[in-house]
């Protein structure tokens, strides 16, 4: 009787319990408490939940971002006549587009010239209401540098570019209530009417140009008393050489006042935007984690709550041979069931917004790993800092003090 | 002189290894001004087998006695030898590993965790003693049936009487075997019909060998105890077994 289980009665005597014990007796407790251990979880939900869903909606936004730029390409330079010394605003020399056909990796050159005047819709509009609308010549080619495309009708072609013809840009046609050419319609512009011929879709890596109408040179010439000057000179290059090409171009477009002449590559203006959205990220970052921390306090305070009032099964845990090891065991990993759960949650969340904004935006669904494992990785090291100060304050309770029922 | 007097000691308590437990002079003192003796010099000894009532009225020092008997708390000189087993300098954790193995304690409130079952809440009189879940459970099923509770044990505690849940509570301290069992006030929140009833429980199991320590303020209970031992001011005024 007095001697089982082959351990003989002098034996110094240890308690033990299993991992998978622990675990057990963990979850009971959240188990028979649900709409508290729920709502305190909730906060690490909602934190995790922001943090998941900013990475995945950045990283896709911006694969999207960087497939409009594989689309439309990094080879575009931009020539312009910048500021000159003095008085008197610079112009690019009129052979310029010669020249630059003369560097060997080009292979597209197209060049735009603004032209004064307004567009409107009909020879009655008072001619200060502009609305921000221009006029400019353009080389035929324009379309195939800018690797832009048409919305309806068609692009200005070798036979039409004599003609009062005019193609619209999307913000241009939008502005002047032009949204389909099943009928003839055309635009005054200040000296004469044009025919609408085409409409453009937007032109990512040339703003300008949406607001514009396009006529060709012989057209401007014939019928507004232009003189052929190139404003603005569109530039692809072979990838390879952009750089190469981009450092000779000035010299190149004007070897008397290179200074004169400003290039730039288009789409460093998509990629300065892809930098201003991740100014917001970082934003939104910010407000998961201060979630996330304010989920770590709600945690917190449910645990020392359920160590007061669970006094008394403390004090029984000791008495039927629980070390404050296993007590402090058992509500730390409480807190990590709690944070755990909550971490679950808001990581599925995340995907949930990320997948949904992502199908509104028509982007791809990318989300990082590090978003996914970091979220969870995070909610557990919470947990465990929540439980932390609970589980030593549970286990250094003396079992008679925690036995006493008044 | 320390030495005779502790090998005087010895002598009279050789072959320990037949009491479940002996508390030898135990004294214990609270901080403050003054000073409280809960305990003054306490000497019991009782052995495997035995149902002995330690009575008194409340602040006699019944609770401190409890908590010393039971391991829960030290004693400020003395010793408490559990089945021969000194327990002067263990440390906390071996403290713990005794009572999962030796003591099976019965509060007067019960004590049952709300969310368990009635057999999960006897299993975790086995849970810190590394017995795996499914034996935990069969022993803890062959427990309640003893205890006259077999169409009990899936019902949660709010769904028994009182004295069925005591009921559950001696198949708990009960379920590991442990050398006595230490019961505070098992009848004090309970009915005369259930106190008479869990009584004759423990009469049945102490007739089969189980040794109880019953501590009581309630005389009339404690009347019929093979055994008393009346506690007054933290000392023992009378011991039936030395009388």
């Amino acid at each position: 009787m007095v001697k089982r289980d082959g351990v003989p009665a002098n034996s110094e005597p240890r308690s033990r319990l299993s991992i998978s014990d622990t675990l057990r007796t963990a979850a009971s407790g959240p188990r028979s408490r649900k709409l508290r251990s729920a709502l305190s979880a909730l906060g690490i939900t909602i934190g995790i939940a922001a943090l998941v869903s900013v990475l995945g909606l950045s990283s896709s936004g911006s694969a999207d971002l960087i497939r409009e730029l594989d689309a439309l390409g990094t080879n575009l330079l931009t020539v312009e006549a910048g500021q000159s010394f003095g008085s008197g605003n610079s112009s690019l020399p009129v052979d310029a587009p010669a020249r630059i056909r003369r560097i060997d990796p080009v292979y597209e050159v197209a060049a735009v010239s603004k032209i004064s005047g307004g567009v409107y819709r009909n020879d009655l509009i008072d001619e200060g209401r502009t609305q921000g609308l221009t006029i400019i010549a353009a080389d035929l080619n324009l379309l195939d540098a800018q690797r832009g495309s048409i919305s309806q009708g068609q692009y200005l072609t070798s036979a039409l570019q004599d003609f009062p013809a005019v193609v619209l840009g999307a913000v241009a046609a939008e502005r002047l209530g032009i949204t389909e050419l099943s009928t003839a319609r055309s635009v005054w512009l200040g000296d004469e009417w044009f025919v609408v011929v085409g409409i453009l879709n937007p032109l990512p890596l040339a703003a300008d140009l949406d607001r514009a109408a396009i006529i060709g040179y012989p057209a401007a010439e014939r019928f507004l008393n232009y003189e052929y000057e190139p404003d603005i000179i569109y530039v692809r290059a072979y990838a390879e050489h952009v750089l190469n090409v981009r450092s000779v171009m000035s010299a190149t477009v004007n070897p008397e006042k290179p200074e004169e002449v400003e290039v730039s590559r288009a789409s460093d203006v998509l990629e300065a935007r892809a930098a201003a959205q991740s100014t917001f990220t970082n934003l939104f970052l910010g407000l998961g984690v201060v979630a996330l921390l304010v989920g770590g306090i709600g945690i917190a305070n449910v645990m020392v709550i359920a160590v007061i009032e669970r006094r008394n099964e403390i004090g029984l845990r000791r008495a039927l041979g629980a070390t404050r090891f296993h007590i402090a065991m058992q509500f730390l990993t409480e807190s990590f069931f709690l944070s755990a759960a909550g971490g679950l949650a808001g990581v599925m969340l995340g995907i949930a917004i990320t997948v949904g904004y992502a199908i509104i935006q028509d982007w791809a669904v990318v989300i990082p790993s590090y978003a996914l494992i970091g979220g969870f990785g995070s909610s557990l090291i919470i947990g465990g800092l929540a439980g932390l100060y609970p589980s030593v304050r549970a286990a250094s309770m003396s079992p008679t003090e925690a036995l006493r029922t008044r | 002189m320390m030495q005779s007097s502790t090998s005087l000691e010895q002598s009279l308590f050789d072959s320990s290894e037949e009491f479940a437990l002996q508390l030898r002079q135990v004294t214990k003192s609270y901080d403050g001004t003054p000073p409280v003796h809960a305990l003054s010099d306490v000497t019991i000894s009782v052995k495997h087998g035995e149902f002995v009532g330690i009575v008194g009225a409340s602040g006699s020092g019944k609770s401190t006695l409890l908590h010393v008997i039971g391991t829960l708390a030290r004693p400020t000189s003395g010793s408490v030898f559990i089945n021969g087993m000194n327990t002067d300098g263990m440390s906390d954790g071996a403290l713990s590993g005794l009572r999962s193995r030796d003591v099976g304690f019965v509060f007067q409130e019960f004590f049952l965790i709300s969310g368990l079952s009635a057999v999960q809440n006897v299993a975790n009189g086995l849970l810190y003693s590394g017995v795996s879940e499914a034996e935990r459970l069969r022993r803890s099923e062959i427990m309640l049936d003893k205890v006259g509770l077999a169409h009990r044990l899936t019902h949660m505690p709010n769904e028994m009487s009182g004295g069925e849940q005591q009921r559950v509570a001696v198949a708990r301290a009960l379920v590991h075997e442990p050398s006595f069992v230490l019961a505070d006030e098992p009848t004090g929140n309970l009915d005369s019909r259930s106190t008479e009833s869990l009584m004759e429980l423990f009469y049945s199991l102490n007739r089969e060998g189980t040794t109880i320590i019953i501590i009581t303020h309630d005389r009339e209970v404690a009347e019929r105890f093979p055994r008393q031992v009346l506690l007054k001011d933290g000392k023992i005024e009378t011991d039936s077994a030395l009388s």
